[in-house]
């Protein structure tokens, strides 16, 4: 089974996430889940492309620490975080995030707090290809 | 010596993605960012984290072991 933290250049699988967030407890009644995908318009510009950038071990690191710390916040059963490092056109999918606990509520907020977390504290920047030349992003909306 | 490694948009303005710097007794976080700044002050304008071995620090008197890994970052934008 793959790890339930990561950072991968290939594509994840939803279905297979989700499969394997359930097989960790028959108590989950609950399960939410966040993707982040690639726009095609951004700060109005067209972006024809994303690529990013990861101190990679760092990254792992940090979402493990947040994955733990959601487990413990919100009582969660288990949780996965996937993280793209590749470059990406529109409508490709960058993260994945997936909260499991026994009701809605703390996995809807716990999954939430994560992609929130995520973008302030794991070592990954974004640079946007558009026609007027390449940005990196330094802002998190 | 002290390995420093930056990412994404701070080696844009660097040019490279990682330096060695001599080690010296006493060394901190501050007199190595104050060091690299001199020389980088375009790239320093955007580094907002700072990160040894790989552990975000935020107090930058924090004394430097020598073979360090410290990395000084640009805001984050994953996700």
């Amino acid at each position: 089974m793959k790890a339930a933290v990561r950072i991968q250049q290939e594509d994840f699988s939803q279905d297979e996430e989700i499969l394997a967030l359930k097989a960790s407890s028959k108590r989950m009644g609950g399960i939410a889940t966040f993707v982040g995908c690639a726009r095609d318009f951004s700060e109005g510009r067209d972006v024809s492309q994303i690529s990013f950038d990861a101190y990679g071990s760092m990254a792992v690191s940090e979402m493990n620490q947040l994955r733990s710390e959601a487990i413990a916040k919100y009582g969660l059963l288990d949780a996965r975080i996937v993280h793209r490092i590749c470059t990406v056109t529109a409508g490709d999918n960058i993260v994945f995030i997936a909260a499991g606990a026994e009701h809605r509520a703390a996995a809807l907020e716990a999954c939430r707090w994560m992609i929130d977390e995520l973008k302030v504290r794991v070592p990954i920047w974004k640079k946007e290809v558009t026609p007027q030349g390449e940005t990196w992003v330094t802002s998190h909306p | 010596m002290i390995n420093v490694l930056f990412f994404g948009p701070v080696v844009e303005r660097t040019g490279t993605n990682s330096l060695q710097v001599a080690y010296q007794s006493g060394m901190t976080l501050q007199h190595l960012r104050d060091e690299l700044a001199a020389q980088y002050p375009h790239a320093f304008e955007i580094v907002c984290f700072s990160a040894v071995n790989e552990h975000h620090v935020r107090d930058l008197s924090m004394p430097l072991l020598d073979d360090s890994e410290v990395t000084f970052m640009a805001k984050f934008s994953g996700g």
